[in-house]
């Protein structure tokens, strides 16, 4: 029994070590200011969906294949975009990689100023703007799938 | 687990507890205390399985993060969670499997139904598009939508109390569980197409819970245990 425990231990340890930590072919995203984020959110001509995540975010590794799957599915009608925040390039970069999140367009916020002046802390966030930049939802915390496609069914909505 | 999905566990909880309490007062053989530990403990090894199997097919490895299994709120896989909690409750009630499911399915309906309404203290009741006079919309909204997750708690709860009404009536062990996993899958079917999704929900599981809950009530009707008789039982010393 002692056996196996110890057996045990050493695959869980070993698991956890294997997992991510890989950056791949991901590029160092592109270092963002406010007044750049704030220019995005106001010429969106698409509707927008601003998730803000970091890597040493657990929640943010939970509802990243969500965002993946809604992002892939909506990509013609909604413009997705992640704000890492308060991280360091590789570990964004691995994050990225980790959950095949290329095709989102990322920014980099290393001191979090940018998204300060979306006017709400804390990670994940999920902001949903309709074009022209009009806020219809902040989503603090974890999103699930429910509000994911209701406030994407809102923004589009609202856009046309 | 967030807070917010912390008042629909509440919920769904109390009116479980509200259900086998009113059952075990009008029926003096129910042993309500080993129901409540049976239905809670399906309930929890059921969330565990649904949202182990959300995160594998998610691509998160739950050996290197445990602890995304608290985080029912990313996700929790409902055909995986409901076969588990089946299977567990079925298990755990095995000495009497029969009379035991017939007298939890009217309380996990209704506790079901108390999940669903969890949703007005979550602000997270609305569903597709709507232009019917009680359609509602999120603050701020144009967009007025249906109320679905009010209309899977009015059903869960009718059904609930039909079904109470049956078990009285027409003591057929199996019978009730039968319908009542017939009637569970039935709302969830009735009421997907007004759930916001991003993929298609499995409905397909759904439409299989109301045959075999078919299938298990037509089979409870045809052997029905014969009451009175002595079974196998030895005669006394």
């Amino acid at each position: 029994m002692r056996r196996l425990i110890i057996v045990l231990a050493l695959a869980l340890i070993a698991a956890a070590c294997a997992a991510g930590g890989e950056v791949g072919d991901v590029p160092p995203l592109p270092e963002t200011s406010p007044a750049q984020l704030q220019e995005l959110i106001a010429s969106a001509e698409r509707p927008l969906v601003l998730n803000v995540w970091a890597s040493w975010c657990i929640p943010c590794r939970s509802e990243a294949p969500l965002l993946r799957a809604a992002q892939a599915s909506f990509e013609s009608e909604v413009r997705f975009v992640g704000l890492n925040v308060r991280d360091g390039q590789d570990s964004a970069r691995a994050f990225v990689n980790e959950f095949d999140l290329d095709d989102f367009e990322h920014l980099f916020d290393p001191s979090g100023a940018a998204q300060g002046s979306l006017g709400a802390g804390g990670v994940p966030l999920t902001a949903f703007y309709a074009s022209g930049g009009e806020l219809v939802e902040l989503h603090f915390g974890v999103i699930d799938e429910r509000t994911l496609a209701l406030n994407l069914d809102e923004i589009i909505r609202r856009s046309g | 687990m967030e807070f917010t999905l912390l008042w629909s566990a509440l919920t769904g909880v109390a009116g479980l507890y509200l259900a086998l309490w009113w059952m075990g007062r009008r029926d003096t053989r129910l042993c309500v205390r080993d129901l409540w530990e049976i239905t809670v403990t399906a309930g929890v090894i059921g969330l565990a399985a649904g949202r182990l199997v959300a995160m594998l097919r998610g691509g998160v490895n739950p050996v290197a993060h445990p602890g995304d299994l608290l985080l029912v709120r990313a996700g929790v896989d409902t055909a995986a969670a409901s076969a588990a909690a089946l299977l567990s409750a079925a298990w755990l009630a095995r000495a009497d499997l029969r009379e035991q499911l017939d007298a939890l399915a009217p309380a996990a309906l209704f506790g079901l139904a108390g999940w669903h309404a969890g949703c007005l203290f979550r602000d997270a009741c609305l569903g597709t598009r709507s232009s019917l006079p009680w359609a509602w919309s999120q603050p701020g909204s144009p967009i007025t939508r249906h109320p679905v997750e009010l209309y899977a708690a009015l059903l869960l709860a009718m059904a609930a109390w039909l079904l109470f009404r049956i078990r009285l009536r027409y003591p057929a062990p199996g019978l009730i569980a039968g319908l009542g996993l017939s009637a569970a899958g039935t709302v969830r079917l009735v009421t997907e197409p007004m759930r916001p999704t991003l993929f298609t929900g499995p409905v397909w599981w759904y439409a299989a819970a109301i045959v075999a809950g078919i299938a298990v009530a037509a089979w409870a009707m045809r052997h029905p245990k014969p009451t009175g008789s002595t079974g196998d039982v030895p005669p006394l010393q």
